[in-house]
């Protein structure tokens, strides 16, 4: 058994691909066509053969109410790791997007958490 | 690092978490230092008293606080950090041997064993997969 996949819910597949690929820097590695929806996945630049991310679209209304909830409260749905969090911080805030955490020392590691523009709080941090 | 006041649910969490159970901002830093030292001397013969003297603990107190910080003691992560230099290596051809004494390991059954029990594999059965690919 192994670990491949890993998956987001978003609200709006088209709207992700673009943030995750254009913003974060993810490259796409699969996209499928399903009727209303599709298999999308990315991967990281660096680890092209790694894990892939599934771009999951919001089709079960439940998921919606947990996503919604999770937002609030400001806690990330995931967490990616950064070899820098405050210039990832910087490259980023410089593309517009929000932090709801500015980059914050927690013992060895740094984090800091931003919205990915499709209803999720996503994790940057760097182990010291 | 900018200071902030928590404003919602997940911030309240890391700083309580923060100031209940990580090691004074100090600490840290003497434990950042001696995982750095780790990660640049682990082929060399290093051993707890040099980690923990570079990093100006005692010995007991020095593993505790690695623990806590990184959830595995200094040792452990000694071996992490040689195991996957020794993958690298054993991906770009080198030999089982080679490799073993290259990484600063001293005894071959112990580099294998432990190999094994973090990969899956012995060193020459990862060897043979990588250079099939």
């Amino acid at each position: 058994m192994k670990i491949k996949l890993s998956s987001i819910m978003v609200d709006n597949q088209d709207k992700a691909l673009k943030f995750y690929t254009e913003i974060l820097g993810f490259v796409k590695k699969t996209e499928i066509p399903m009727g209303e929806h599709k298999w999308l996945t990315v991967v990281s630049k660096e680890e092209q053969d790694g894990v892939e991310l599934v771009l999951e679209p919001m089709g079960f209304e439940p998921a919606r109410t947990y996503q919604k909830a999770l937002f609030e409260a400001g806690i990330p749905l995931t967490a990616f790791q950064v070899e820098d969090v405050v210039e990832e911080h910087n490259r980023l805030s410089g593309q517009g997007v929000v932090f709801s955490t500015p980059p914050t020392a927690m013992g060895p590691v740094k984090l800091a958490v931003f919205q990915d523009t499709c209803g999720n709080n996503i994790q940057v941090y760097q182990i010291l | 690092m900018t200071s902030i006041t928590p404003i919602n649910y997940y911030q309240q969490q890391l700083f309580r978490i923060r100031e209940h159970h990580f090691p004074l901002e100090h600490q840290v830093a003497q434990v950042v230092s001696a995982k750095q030292f780790i990660e640049q001397h682990a082929s060399s013969d290093i051993n707890l008293d040099s980690i923990a003297g570079n990093a100006f603990f005692s010995k007991y107190h020095f593993i505790r606080i690695f623990k806590r910080c990184y959830g595995r003691t200094p040792y452990q992560y000694l071996i992490e950090v040689r195991l996957q230099k020794a993958k690298q290596l054993l991906q770009s051809g080198l030999s089982v041997s080679d490799t073993c004494v290259s990484v600063g390991f001293t005894s071959p059954t112990s580099f294998a064993s432990l190999f094994k029990k973090i990969t899956g594999l012995t060193p020459g059965a990862y060897s043979k997969k990588s250079n099939f690919r």
